[in-house]
């Protein structure tokens, strides 16, 4: 039990549920009730921000105006969107594994749910004049907890995809777990450094600990590692492989409609909050201010911490937003091999190179004097490592032959055919009627390659 | 307001000194130069060009095996004491199962990696991953390739039975067992030839050997249970191990009694004892022959090594409530195994029930606890690994038209014609397991014979002598088929053995009679070597 | 225990929501019936026939979901390691450099062989 100052006996608690209502509900009891039901609020409001928060934002990057009618500003939109989700057919297919499909939007909405119950939003707080951390629960484990429950998800997904009995969505869950648990070992990688450097598991510890130095500048290429995973982990774009409309429709969720669909783009959502606070409370301070506001004396205490965590939760959110606003979606087997290839073994020799660091560190023969050069030798030798292998694939790239393509056949297999890639139909010659009319062009019709000529 | 944030990081900050455990390197050294020399391999076959790896590779075995048998000498006199914070007993009997597992390894790696016999190729899959009948498989043989990973994997075995005898808790003991085992469910399924019977083997002994696991472990945590300890010895009083708990009368009796006989199963299955011998004949058909000479004779040690440690060590306490049971198992496998083998028209599946019967044999001597038991299966195994490594290699030289081993009796006929040197060889093994006397394994049989009537065990030694006639039957069928017949028109053709086969039969042939002529020189190693760290 | 009690209520909550909106969903929808609309969506093709269970797939997605159990067991043995690192000293360190480099032995191989690669 969490040492409230208010903390009354088990039995107390007991004869409540009994019905002994005459008994005083415990105070610790009502701060987690309230505690819980801002959590589900804060996560519920948050998503339906957050789908307009995108859809605003990408609208403006593509120079469009994005939802501007329900509500001020289109702000209610994605609510009108959530209540036209339950008015719409709910469907199941007649091939779909009925108890299964019902299951797996809960499996997927519940766990994401239950992650954010160990972020911590502020510090300790006096909600009607009892003192409470602004945190669901602080378990000593808490990272631990939050990979835990969001592997769950993946069960959600994956079984959404084999329940439907369909083929779409079964490649989709599989493309999807595959993702998650690749970038899922990245992403445990990174935590490694932040455990190494804070001593425990505890968000609120690890908030702690960051008092002196936010970890994403005295870790920097684990905050990197855990952020480009952290895309990968919610199949969000670039990385948003298992939806790749253009090759399997909707993904896992294809053959589900109105609120079990709505359920899933819920647990997406949440998601992507969940693993945002978690960036901002394992490597940017959690609550804790920045820079030149934590110079005030009073940033860190009251409720204003709760502010600078969704400030830095937004950006995040933006963040990723902006990703999908400009990146193009990445091929699969790029994206599978920057995991494996790239991820993991970067962050693996990351890891030691930390922990090096920090035991010459404590065993005291590492000042920062000496410090510093080495750490720009370790990330000049990094550097040089990555555009090595860069060159060497560049190397490669080009040392490979060009595949000799056959000479273009009009009416190969007795079909007229569009020439394939490396061919190049003939320049047709024109009619000097259409020759003269096209002036202005006709020197550069003779300059211009044969490829150029085919595609005009 | 402070205070509550103290109380919730003062929980999770771990202040509490901690004392780097001490690892004596030097006394773990044979198993560290083994699975070292595995992780090379690996690399080996990571980064070196493929031409290149057969050499490498058998080079790298070999002297791994060496060296560690080195290490293994150079320790011969260390105290007995427990290593690497009580989980490793380094003592006489360890060492003699260490150096006994790496002679064996060593002639039968020379026997694994054999090329002659098939013109440059050797008895593994040319790539294990494809599908055997496949094109894929067809391009794998014609270039030539090799599953050269099969070095690796047999090191990493070997590594794993040189842990399986020494360890001196449970989970140790469990961790050897599977670092024992995977590998061999591997290169069992990487047969060259009837590619799906060895597959069909791999996947039997896998399934029912991640069973017997099960139950290991399980019996693990329910002594754990009993005793609060994992370790099966424990001098410390403050943190007693199993013996000690089992010696002070612990309480719950019903999770001792269960832990035992998980434990049992799990150990017995790896023994190949009856009624948990089931998987052996089809194991032994068709995992290739090296390979299946190799897991008999050293697989068997090591698990007889962790049996007797855990009996003698960990159980010593409670001898009487498993001895009845041993006796009963050692009865029923002598019983199966003569039996069965006489039935057996295979030589390879006859020679797979002559190891129940023989483990039979060896299960006798664990009735007592006392140093002359000890001693006589310290004779026991070495010798009767020698002659299996031995017979199995002569196995792979009979050959059928297109390669394939001729196994079936029938096709050996008049062999002590037209090949009799092989025909001698196997002779000679089959003669030692039938114990005829001159062999080495007649008086490893009399010694252990002699330590269950020490024991007061006289019907163990009237089966076991009734036993021994049923096989003599079996293995002079052999003989006479061999010598007492008119060769086949279409028979076998005997493979030309390279030097390093030539060696290893000569030497365990040379082994298997020095040993029944002039056994003194080892009675008088496994007499010294019957101590046990407790 | 009590430390989940928290979690709990929150689970509570989420899934009164998760369960009322899965419940709802399907009441306050219209149906009206069409057998292709229950069809398997492929785009307006005729649906490929499914084998029961979703068939096999391919053994490229075991062979991630194995490596990731060893990269995932390696974690498992960092995250302690990590957190109590200052108490450890240079004897954690070492031992653990010896574990991850055994583990990327493994990578190497696998990497080598291929077992990295999609297609």
């Amino acid at each position: 039990m969490p040492q409230f100052p208010d903390a009354v006996s088990n039995q107390n608690m007991t004869n409540w549920f009994l019905g002994s209502f005459d008994t005083h509900i415990p105070w610790w009891f009502i701060l987690v009730v309230i505690k819980a039901v801002a959590a589900f609020a804060i996560l519920v409001v948050l998503t339906l921000f957050n789908i307009w928060y995108e859809r605003r934002v990408v609208s403006f990057m593509q120079m469009r105006i994005g939802p501007n009618r329900v509500g001020p500003q289109g702000l209610l939109q994605s609510l009108a969107d959530g209540v036209k989700l339950a008015l719409k057919e709910d469907i199941v297919p007649t091939n779909a594994d009925k108890p299964v499909f019902w299951i797996a939007p809960l499996l997927s909405a519940i766990p994401a749910f239950l992650a954010i119950a160990v972020i911590p939003w502020g510090p300790a707080v006096s909600i009607f004049g009892h003192w409470t951390t602004l945190q669901l629960v602080d378990l000593p484990v808490g990272v631990l907890y939050v990979l835990a429950i969001s592997s769950i998800g993946i069960y959600g997904i994956v079984l959404a995809g084999w329940s439907s009995g369909s083929t779409y969505p079964l490649l989709g869950a599989l493309r999807s777990s595959a993702q998650m648990i690749s970038y899922e070992v990245a992403m445990g990688l990174s935590f490694a450094g932040v455990f190494l450097y804070a001593g425990t598991m505890s968000p609120s510890g690890i908030v702690n600990a960051q008092q002196h130095g936010w970890y994403f500048y005295m870790l920097p290429l684990s905050a990197i590692i855990y952020i480009i995973a952290m895309v990968g982990e919610t199949n969000r774009a670039p990385f948003d492989l298992p939806e790749a409309e253009g090759e399997l429709v909707g993904g896992f969720h294809t053959e589900y409609s109105s609120l079990k669909f709505a359920l899933f783009f819920l647990a997406e959502y949440i998601n992507l909050v969940t693993v945002s606070a978690l960036a901002v409370t394992m490597f940017f301070g959690g609550w804790r201010a920045p820079v030149p506001i934590s110079l005030w004396s009073g940033a860190n205490s009251g409720w204003y911490p709760m502010l600078w965590f969704m400030i830095k939760l937004l950006i995040f959110v933006f963040v990723f937003i902006w990703l999908r606003g400009t990146l193009p979606r990445l091929r699969y087997d790029q994206f599978m091999a920057f995991g494996w290839k790239v991820l993991i073994p970067v962050s693996v020799l990351w890891l030691l190179v930390v922990a090096l660091f920090r035991q010459l560190r404590n065993a005291g023969d590492l000042d920062r004097a000496h410090a510093v050069p080495i750490g720009i030798g370790i990330a000049a030798v990094f550097l040089l490592l990555v555009v090595a292998l860069e060159v060497r694939e560049r190397n490669q790239i080009r040392r490979t032959p060009p595949p000799t393509v056959p000479d273009y056949e009009p009416l190969a297999g007795g079909f007229p055919v569009p020439p394939m890639p490396g061919q190049s139909a003939p320049a047709v010659p024109r009619r000097p009627q259409f020759a003269r009319t096209a002036a202005a062009p006709a020197p550069a019709l003779n300059g211009t390659t044969a490829e150029e000529a085919s595609t005009r | 307001m402070p205070s509550i944030l103290a109380a919730s990081t003062a929980a999770a900050s771990n202040t509490a000194p901690f004392t780097a455990p001490h690892v004596e390197w030097g006394k773990l050294s044979p198993m560290l130069i083994v699975l070292g020399a595995a992780t090379m391999g690996v690399l080996v076959e990571a980064f070196a060009p493929r031409a290149a790896r057969y050499r490498l590779q058998v080079g790298l075995t070999l002297l791994a095996l060496a060296a560690a048998f080195a290490a293994v000498i150079a320790l011969h006199d260390t105290p007995t004491s427990v290593a690497a914070a009580g989980a490793v007993a380094v003592d006489k009997t360890t060492l003699f199962f260490q150096g006994t597992i790496l002679a064996i390894s060593f002639i039968a790696v020379l026997v694994i990696a054999e090329r002659r016999t098939e013109g440059g190729q050797d008895a593994f899959a040319a790539q294990g991953g494809s599908v055997p009948g496949s094109q894929q498989e067809r391009e794998a043989v014609r270039a030539g390739w090799l599953t050269t990973e099969v070095y690796p994997l047999v090191l990493f075995s070997i590594g794993g039975m040189l842990l399986f005898p020494a360890a001196n808790d449970l989970l140790t003991m469990f961790v050897a067992l599977e670092v024992l085992s995977l590998p061999l469910y591997l290169v069992c399924g990487l047969a060259r030839h009837r590619r799906l019977l060895s597959q069909e083997a791999a996947l039997k002994y896998f399934l029912l050997g991640a069973f017997s696991s099960a139950f290991f472990l399980y019996g693990a945590a329910l002594l754990y249970g009993y005793a609060g300890s994992v370790q099966l010895s424990n001098s410390d009083p403050h943190n007693p191990g199993i013996a000690q708990a089992v010696a002070a009368h612990a309480h719950g009796p019903a999770l001792l009694y269960t832990g035992i006989a998980l434990l049992g199963m799990g150990l017995l299955f790896k023994v190949g004892a009856a009624p948990f011998h089931m998987w052996t004949p089809d194991v032994y058909e068709g995992a290739p022959t090296p390979i299946t000479g190799f897991m008999s004779a050293a697989t068997k040690i090591a698990a007889f090594g962790a049996l007797v440690r855990v009996l003698d060590v960990g159980l010593a306490g409670s001898v009487d409530v498993w001895r009845p049971v041993i006796e009963i198992v050692a009865i029923l496998t002598m019983v199966v195994g003569g039996i069965l083998a006489l039935t057996q028209r295979n030589v390879k599946r006859m020679l797979a029930y002559s190891a129940i019967l023989n483990a039979g044999y060896i299960i006798m001597a664990l009735v007592s606890t006392g140093h002359d038991a000890l001693a006589s299966l310290l004779f026991f195994l070495p010798t009767y690994g020698i002659a299996l490594v031995g017979s199995f290699a002569v196995v792979t030289l009979v050959r059928d038209a297109g390669g394939v081993e001729a196994t079936d009796l029938s096709r050996w006929a008049g062999l002590g014609k037209s090949a009799p040197i092989p025909a001698t060889l196997m002779s000679i093994f089959l003669l030692a397991f039938a114990g005829i006397p001159f062999t080495s394994i007649f008086v490893g049989k009399f010694a252990v014979f002699q330590a269950a009537l020490a024991a007061g065990a006289p019907q163990l030694v009237i089966v076991a002598v009734l036993a021994s006639a049923v096989a003599a039957f079996f293995y002079l069928r052999v003989i006479v088929v061999m010598f007492f017949s008119d060769p086949m028109p279409d028979g076998p053709t005997i493979a030309n053995p390279s030097i390093a086969v030539k060696t290893a039969l000569a030497v365990s042939a040379l082994v298997t009679v020095a040993m029944g002529v002039a056994p003194a020189a080892l009675l008088h190693l496994s007499n010294a070597a019957a101590v046990l760290a407790r | 225990m009590d430390t989940y009690v928290p979690i709990l209520a929150l689970g509570l909550i989420a899934a009164a929501f998760a369960i009322f909106s899965v419940v709802i969903g399907s009441l306050t929808g219209p149906k009206r019936y069409n057998r292709a609309k229950l069809d398997s969506y492929e785009c307006g093709i005729e649906p490929t026939p499914q084998p029961v269970g979703g068939g096999r797939f391919p053994v490229k997605y075991y062979l991630t979901a194995m490596l990731f159990i060893v990269f995932d067991i390696e974690i498992v043995f960092l995250y302690p390691w990590a957190v109590a690192f200052d108490a450890l000293g240079w004897f954690g360190l070492a031992e653990m450099v010896l574990f991850v480099l055994t583990v990327l032995v493994a990578y190497a191989y696998v990497w080598r062989r291929g077992g990295l690669d999609w297609d």
